[in-house]
């Protein structure tokens, strides 16, 4: 069994006097001990949900999420038990995710106290071997976290979650508010951490070019719905999915060629009226008539790769859309629909 | 795509020595510190550079927007014009009008109260002295160029009923609603998915090769800026590092910083399992700057000199400068 596994995970937010969302629509996840499993997805897709669900921030409506063997129930009142603080968090912002007006020492101190992890006399240098760890000087300590830049704050963030001795880190778009040469340091800080320490990361980002750098293995969401699981270096040579492809094709490269991305058509549909069918068909452009009426499941497709798709049946060679399917409308007609009035 | 026209190019923006100090609590801090650059009719622009580095606070000069008690020499020539001396009331005449802008977030450069139609045409009546009808009609004439399904129907709607793509390009119909030559385009599509992203980059790229718009974008992503700039101008710790043509500059970097820019990011064509190289350190604050060239205390070139001198922008090539005397990564012909 692996160490946090999110089974058919549903999570649904009720409105006064509206119709509830399903932000998670049965989701499956599974993350083991020394892996990066990246969650990848755009606004709205559900993937900051599934990460509360996942560490029992939030409540599922349906499904299981099982940390270590047991089940892993939703935080209420009572403090954490133990065992279920092995499993961390890290958030997006550093700038309101740390104390302002607490030394750094003592916020990565705190989970060795209440933890009973080290004892106090030990503590000073704990928090030093941690420092070093995430690539601070000791000194860090003494400060505040004013003093530092995004960058240095989120490397604070993820030492204070490695000050619980956790097994599985959530990270939570840890690098979208860091400038790109701090990205790359994180990033790469993150990969070492997990080959080094052992800890599984399930990581979530909405930028699928930084993730290949980190994941092993990506779950792309869509509406709520995780619609291709695979090895990172297999998704990214012959993405299966039809938005996995856009994704791709979406991001600009910065090699000066002169090279515009593609647009997908259209935008994310309100997750609290999905379309009927499959979720991506309004945007598809290899939509045929199965998937306005049929939800396609997620198939084992190869060895370690999952997709949720009609184009592709059990077994199937993993090649992408673009390379056998026909395109029943131009890639880019829905979003420039209004051209010709 | 309309880049590298025909027609011959005319300068219509001019920056020079500009340099920007702003009162802090310790003092006047320099920004900008000396930064030139020319934009011309019909292209695309590009500054970048990450947070800190005075991209921003240099085009808020521009259209005078800086905060009170800013210290602003050098001079912006437009049309023939010091936009840098204008008094308060010609430069209403400027911004907005001939000069516009687009900021980051379209979720605050809206105003969530009022209808689109009143922000589309609010403005245009004032600057252009136009009827309410004609104002109405060029505001769905301008929800139709910047691609709104059913530009009738949104007029009547408020912001947060459309996604953070559609706002933008809302935010965009304002800005363009009395026809200027110039738009800023501040971190345009920061804050957007990559899929909406691309849309905006289209609907930007059209806008330019269809009604000669001149663009200039502000942004810290080199892969916006490889996709849609002309022209690209990297700023460092308030100073211009490198600039010259968006392909040359990208594909042969010559100041340390672009390259390791570039080589910090993600590529989707680089091989898997490669690690990000990453820049040693974080850039400067306005407050500390080193000495000498700012970047020395990161740059894997550094010799003795570049922590005593600061380096000049300097003509290297047709269109291409640089700030880097060392320049170690000169191709050997």
């Amino acid at each position: 069994m692996s160490l946090l596994e999110l089974r058919d995970v549903e999570v649904e937010y009720r409105r006064a006097g509206r119709a509830p969302v399903r932000a998670v629509a049965g989701a499956s996840l599974a993350v083991e001990a020394g892996q990066v499993v990246g969650l990848v997805g755009e606004t709205g897709c559900g993937k900051s949900t599934l990460a509360r669900a996942a560490v029992g921030l939030q409540a599922t409506t349906a499904g299981s999420v099982w940390f270590e063997g047991r089940r892993l129930l939703p935080l209420r009142r009572r403090a954490r038990s133990r065992r279920d603080a092995r499993l961390q968090m890290v958030f997006q912002n550093p700038f309101s995710s740390l104390n302002p007006r607490r030394r750094v020492g003592q916020q990565i101190a705190d989970a060795m106290g209440i933890l009973g992890l080290v004892p106090a006399g030990r503590r000073s240098a704990r928090v030093a071997e941690l420092l070093d760890q995430v690539g601070l000087p000791a000194i860090a300590a003494q400060r505040f976290p004013h003093q530092y830049s995004g960058g240095q704050r989120q490397r604070i963030a993820i030492a204070r979650a490695l000050a619980a001795e956790p097994s599985v880190i959530v990270l939570d778009e840890p690098l979208s508010s860091l400038d790109a040469s701090a990205q790359a340091q994180v990033a790469n800080l993150l990969k070492g951490l997990a080959r080094e320490l052992h800890v599984g990361l399930l990581l979530i980002s909405h930028d699928l070019a930084i993730v290949r750098h980190i994941a092993d293995v990506v779950a792309v969401m869509y509406l709520g719905l995780v619609v291709e699981t695979a090895p990172t270096r297999r998704l990214w040579r012959s993405p299966m999915h039809p938005y996995t492809e856009a994704l791709i094709e979406a991001i600009p490269r910065a090699d000066g060629s002169g090279w515009l991305p593609e647009a997908l058509p259209g935008e994310v549909p309100d997750p609290a009226q999905p379309p009927a069918g499959c979720r991506f068909h309004p945007r598809c452009p290899y939509a045929f008539d199965r998937c306005r009426t049929e939800s396609p499941p997620l198939i084992d497709v190869a060895q370690g790769r999952g997709v949720a798709c009609w184009l592709h049946s059990p077994g199937a060679e993993e090649k992408s859309p673009s390379v056998f399917a026909t395109r029943t409308r131009a890639a880019s007609a829905v979003g420039d629909q209004v051209d010709g009035v | 795509m309309g880049r590298q026209g025909t027609q011959a190019l005319k300068t219509l923006l001019s920056v020079q020595g500009l340099r920007i100090r702003l009162p802090t609590a310790a003092g006047l801090v320099t920004v900008v510190d000396g930064i030139d650059y020319e934009v011309e009719a019909g292209q695309v622009f590009g500054i970048a550079g990450e947070s800190g580095s005075g991209k921003t606070i240099s085009v808020l000069a521009l259209l005078g927007l800086l905060p009170d008690g800013a210290h602003v020499e050098g001079r912006a020539m437009f049309d023939g014009r010091d936009l840098l001396q204008l008094n308060r009331r010609s430069m209403r005449d400027v911004r907005g009008v001939e000069i516009a802008m687009v900021f980051q977030d379209p979720m605050t450069s809206l105003h969530p109260m009022m209808t689109i139609e009143r922000q589309l045409t609010e403005h245009v009546r004032y600057h252009l002295g136009v009827s309410e009808s004609k104002a109405r009609e060029r505001a769905v004439e301008l929800l139709r160029e910047v691609r709104i399904p059913d530009p009738a129907g949104a007029l009547a709607a408020y912001p947060h009923q459309f996604s953070g793509g559609m706002r933008q390009r809302i935010a965009i119909a304002i800005a363009l609603a009395c026809r200027p030559r110039v738009l800023i385009a501040d971190e345009p599509t920061t804050a957007l998915d990559v899929t909406v992203q691309a849309g905006i980059l289209h609907l930007l790229d059209s806008l330019r090769s269809q009604s000669g718009l001149s663009v200039l974008m502000i942004t810290h992503d080199l892969g916006v800026m490889s996709s849609i700039a002309d022209w690209l101008t990297v700023m460092y710790a308030g100073r211009v590092v490198e600039s010259g043509r968006t392909g040359d500059v990208l594909g042969h970097p010559r100041h340390p910083y672009t390259a390791g820019l570039l080589a910090a990011l993600p590529h989707p064509e680089a091989a898997e399992d490669t690690a990000l190289r990453s820049i040693p350190g974080a850039p400067p604050s306005p407050q500390s700057r080193p000495d000498g060239c700012p970047f020395h205390p990161r740059c894997p070139y550094v010799q003795d000199s570049c922590r005593r001198d600061v380096p000049a922008l300097a003509s290297i090539d047709a269109g291409r400068r640089l700030a880097c005397p060392i320049d170690p990564l000169a191709v050997a012909v």
